[in-house]
Parts: structure tokens; C-alpha cells; sequence
């Protein structure tokens, strides 16, 4: 979370997103960026698209581990059914689909080892205990890489608000010195 | 958020600390209906297949681990299901708490800012 250091204009970065900075005084922000109320106000809007496209990839990413998670624990589940059936004489009947919507039936005796595959067109065998070793490293990386997108995902969404907030405090300022300058000149007249 | 009234409230660090906060707490509540809804959809599951299970006359029932229907017998599926289901009712509690504790936050936050922005803020849901 962006650390808060008294001034408000923490601008911190967050694997590659940048903040957004927090402005104070929307008068002395337009001063000292040099910037009229349209082009401010075209900025942020670009900056919160920005934002927004970085967020949807995120959120992309954190459906794909999403999904992920729940896979590698299917696979512990059945590398731990195997280790249970080791052992006890009984072979593990599975009914398997071949194809789609065509199942046949395998008979596993008694087995030490399961082959994992690890992608790129490769697939390796391991021992029931190495498998599950792997298989829950994978976990706990899955699950750890999950954890930090969801802190970028609250670092971008602060900014985003940010951004959004300031935008309206820009919009506000300027519909504000317009009533200001529309109450002064008729009053000049009369 | 703010709409044009033209009233000029200062926003300062904190207030737009306590917007962002909103926000996220928003936004977890939204992800936490959701899983709660996921979580309740495979309870009701679970306990369909409990029911079933007691109806059925076989021995050995077709059980999902991984990708593969395995030949179980029905003691062990009828427990494998019971320690499912304590499984996902603890998560459904933890999800529910979770969910009151954010509604808390919200209401909280909803007064402080709204006690200061009055109407030039919006907190609800369009």
C-alpha cells in the first residue's frame, strides 16, 4: 500500500505502474504543471485509461491463477489417492476419458511413481513423494504469485481512484471559478 | 464519485485515503459475494451427492479425483464428502465473516465521509 509520508504528494512506483500523485491544491497543481483546466483534465483521463488497460491484464492474470490453483490441487488429490492405494494389494480402477465423451476403464496396480507433465512437450516421472513435493512447491508458488497481484491490484485501484477524484476536484475548480467569474461581471455593471 | 456542484470542500491526503479505502473495501465486497455464492453453489453440491449416495444401492460408486472417475467404495466416498463439506462450510463461515467485517469498514468510512463531503460525494451503488 502506498506508504502515506505527510505531504501527500507520494508518487511511489509499483512494478512498473506509477503513481499517481495527490494533489493538494488544484490551483497550485495547474500553476506548477503549466497546464490549463482542458489539458489537466485530458491528461488524467489518459493516464486513467492507462490505468484501466494495466488493470485488465491483471485481472487476466489473476484468473489464470485462479484457475491454476485449484488445478495443482487436483493433482495432489490423485498423486495422494495413488500413495493410499500403495500398499494395500488393491488396484485403483479408473474410469478415464479416451476421448471426448468416450471413457474406458484402467486398472493401476501398484505403483511408485506418476509422470508429471511439466509442458514445452515434456513430461517426466517421479516417484509418488518427489511428485508431491513438486506439485506443492507449485502450489505454494501459485498461491504466493496470487498474493503479490493482488497487492499490485489494490496499488493500481488506489490509483486509479486517485486519478479519478482528481479529476473531479479539476472539474469542480473550474465549474467553480466560472460561477465566480459569472457572479463578478454583472455585479461590475449594475 | 464527486459530481460538479461547484462547492469547493478541501480533499485532503487523508480524506483521499479514506476514498481509496472505500473503494478497495467496495470492491473486495463485490469479490466476496461472488465467492460466497461459489461457495454455497458447491455445498449445495456436496450435499446433493450425500443424498444420493444414501439413496444408491451400489457398493462402489464412480468418484472424481482429478480428471478420472475412480472406483470407490461407498464408505469411502460418503466420508471423503463429509470432510468436503466441513472443508467448505469453514471457508463459507470464514467468507461470511470476512464479508460482515468489510460491510462494518464501509459504514464506518461512509460516516466520516459523508459527515464531511455531505452531497458532493456519492458512496452508493448506481
Amino acid at each position: 500500500m502506498a506508504s502515506s509520508s505527510g505531504s501527500g504528494e507520494v508518487t511511489t512506483e509499483r512494478r512498473g505502474i506509477p503513481g499517481a500523485q495527490f494533489v493538494e491544491d488544484v490551483q497550485t497543481y495547474l500553476a506548477q504543471a503549466g497546464l490549463d483546466v482542458n489539458s489537466a483534465l485530458a491528461f488524467l483521463q489518459e493516464r486513467l485509461q492507462q490505468y484501466k488497460l494495466v488493470e485488465m491484464k491483471l485481472l487476466a492474470q489473476q484468473r489464470d491463477l485462479q484457475a491454476k490453483i485449484p488445478d495443482i490441487e487436483k493433482c495432489l488429490d490423485i498423486v495422494a489417492t495413488l500413495q493410499a492405494k500403495k500398499g494395500s494389494g488393491e488396484a485403483l480402477l479408473a474410469d478415464f476419458e479416451v476421448s471426448e465423451g468416450i471413457y474406458s476403464r484402467a486398472r493401476i496396480e501398484d505403483t511408485d511413481s506418476v509422470c508429471l507433465w511439466l509442458g514445452a512437450n515434456v513430461m517426466l516421472e517421479y516417484s509418488c513423494d518427489e511428485a508431491t513435493t513438486l506439485l506443492q512447491k507449485n502450489l505454494e508458488n501459485a498461491k504466493a504469485s496470487l498474493e503479490v497481484l493482488v497487492a499490485d491490484l489494490q496499488f493500481l485501484r488506489d490509483q486509479v481512484t486517485i486519478t479519478q477524484v482528481t479529476i473531479a476536484r479539476v472539474y469542480n475548480w473550474d465549474v467553480h471559478q466560472k460561477r465566480i467569474r459569472q457572479a463578478g461581471a454583472p455585479a461590475k455593471d449594475s | 464519485m464527486q459530481q460538479g456542484g461547484g462547492s469547493e470542500t478541501e480533499v485532503t491526503w487523508e480524506d483521499q485515503q479514506n476514498i481509496n479505502k472505500f473503494s478497495k473495501l467496495n470492491n473486495r465486497f463485490h469479490e466476496l459475494e461472488d465467492e460466497i455464492r461459489i461457495a454455497k453453489e458447491t455445498n449445495d453440491n456436496l450435499e446433493d451427492a450425500s443424498n444420493e449416495l444414501i439413496l444408491t444401492d451400489e457398493e462402489v460408486v464412480r468418484f472424481q479425483i482429478g480428471e478420472v472417475f475412480a472406483h470407490v467404495p461407498k464408505d469411502e466416498v460418503e466420508s471423503r464428502i463429509e470432510e468436503m463439506k466441513e472443508v467448505t462450510t469453514k471457508n463459507l463461515e470464514k467468507l461470511e465473516d470476512e464479508k460482515d467485517s468489510v460491510l462494518a469498514q464501509m459504514a464506518e468510512l461512509k460516516k466520516v465521509l459523508y459527515g464531511k463531503f455531505g452531497d458532493s460525494i456519492n458512496l452508493e451503488e448506481d
